[in-house]
């Protein structure tokens, strides 16, 4: 079994083929140049159990080529962040503080969008009645042109209407 | 039984696969083992007996049904780090023993991820982006094709036409018994895997981050722990203590939820805690269908 670890750079490494004689063999390869190992591992083996490690080449018409992992390192997330950890408390305040706050008083959003959930219509709708007098006019006469076509393609094309 | 005493806690499991690797790099380095695999060493002291002799420290102030049994848990201190336990405490079986509902802790899981959502993704239709309201050539007689503005999607530079408008809610709410039920489930899990530690109280004797951490390894708690108390004065002690540690962290009784239930291993609760609980969940098992919400007046609640 090939064991190795997929991130170590790409400098001399161990390749393990598969012999005919149906044993394992270490042969060690110099991997200076991509082509020439790719052609070298073609040469070596020539049954199908050889593993090879495929390394994208960019060719830019010349003789230098650029040279990629085919893995990328995985980002390193933290996991235990001030938000991360503290994520969700209070969701329950009702149900455990006496119903004097709800959680929906918890929501970060557009005073239109607080505890409401609503098609792109129904969201235009009420942008426009709750904040549509503050509005700058461009924006204000973008939302009524979208909710004047949007109307008209729900409530008079397709199958529901 | 030998090999284990010389296993330290956390690689325990995994030196018993490393022996049977021939070569000598036996375990990848990127391996990540849950911590909560079954640990020897966790299993030292087991939880209480139904039917020990000792006298309770707490008692359930509810009803318990005639049916079941009240939970058995010890009620350890955070004075000294190798103290024994003071007691016994004994728990609801409605709040503490309810039977393990899986689909309700995702539901209720999903519901806290979802309902505070506003996703800000936001595209221009044709109409708003800037430019494109002359028809670029004529119609016929240039010999391209025939276009009326040049920022119709199949354009660069056009608008989208199906992309996401606007500021979007995913909000909604569960039914308040299934968010009940949800943080009953949620205990009852926790207290069955003996991740639910009981303590009387949460007075440290230093306000030093080390302290808690070496009694929570001491007593191999896990690595993350969650430290619930009623009211809204903390110690200064257990605050500072846990101010400068990313996984130990302290929430007033209000605050608890299945999503910090879920994340951190294991749960402290004060014997306050137990009782705030039983009380605000148990009640919903015997009450009225509500005519109009909860946070106007009732003659009878709270």
């Amino acid at each position: 079994m090939f064991v190795s670890d997929p991130w170590l750079r790409y400098k001399q490494r161990t390749r393990v083929a598969y012999d005919s004689e149906h044993a394992w063999k270490q042969k060690t390869v110099d991997m200076s140049l991509l082509g020439g190992l790719l052609r070298a591992g073609a040469s070596y083996c020539q049954s199908a159990g050889t593993l090879l490690h495929t390394v994208r080449t960019i060719s830019t018409g010349t003789c230098c080529q650029i040279r990629m992992h085919a893995i990328p390192q995985p980002k390193k997330v933290d996991r235990w962040t001030e938000k991360r950890s503290m994520y969700g408390v209070y969701d329950n305040i009702g149900i455990l503080g006496d119903f004097k706050a709800h959680p929906k008083d918890l929501i970060v959003a557009p005073c239109w969008l607080k505890a409401f959930k609503g098609n792109e219509l129904q969201r235009a709708i009420r942008k426009k009645k709750m904040v549509g007098d503050r509005m700058m006019t461009q924006d204000r006469h973008d939302l009524e042109k979208r909710i004047r076509f949007l109307y008209r393609r729900f409530n008079r094309t397709g199958k529901h209407r | 039984m030998l090999r284990f005493s010389f296993i330290f806690r956390g690689r325990g499991v995994a030196k018993r696969f490393a022996s049977s690797f021939s070569n000598e790099s036996a375990l990848p380095p990127n391996l990540l083992l849950p911590t909560n695999l079954v640990d020897p060493d966790r299993l030292k002291r087991p939880p209480p007996p139904a039917d020990s002799s000792l006298p309770p420290l707490r008692k359930c102030d509810a009803a318990v049904p005639a049916h079941l049994t009240p939970v058995q848990a010890w009620v350890e201190s955070l004075e000294r780090q190798d103290s024994e336990p003071l007691g016994v405490a004994q728990l609801h079986p409605d709040v503490f023993a309810v039977p393990p509902r899986l689909d309700i802790l995702h539901s209720v899981e999903t519901w806290q991820r979802n309902y505070k959502r506003i996703s800000h993704a936001h595209t221009k239709v044709r109409s708003e982006v800037s430019g494109g309201g002359r028809k670029p050539w004529k119609q016929k007689g240039s010999g391209r094709a025939r276009h009326g503005s040049i920022r119709s999607p199949i354009w660069r530079g056009g608008g989208v036409s199906h992309g996401p408008r606007g500021p979007t809610s995913y909000y909604y709410m569960l039914p308040m018994k299934v968010r009940v039920q949800g943080l009953k489930v949620a205990l009852s899990s926790k207290m069955a895997q003996d991740d639910l530690h009981i303590v009387d109280s949460l007075n440290i004797p230093t306000p030093d981050s080390q302290y808690l951490l070496d009694l929570i390894r001491h007593r191999h708690w896990g690595e993350s722990v969650l430290i619930v108390d009623v009211g809204e004065d903390f110690s200064e002690n257990i605050l500072q203590a846990t101010a400068n540690l990313k996984t130990v962290n302290v929430i007033p009784a209000i605050g608890l939820n299945v999503h910090s239930m879920l994340k951190h291993e294991a749960i402290v609760l004060t014997l306050e805690t137990v009782k705030f609980l039983e009380d605000k969940l148990l009640w919903h098992d015997e009450r009225y269908t509500p005519l109009y919400p909860f946070k106007l007046p009732y003659s009878d609640f709270p």
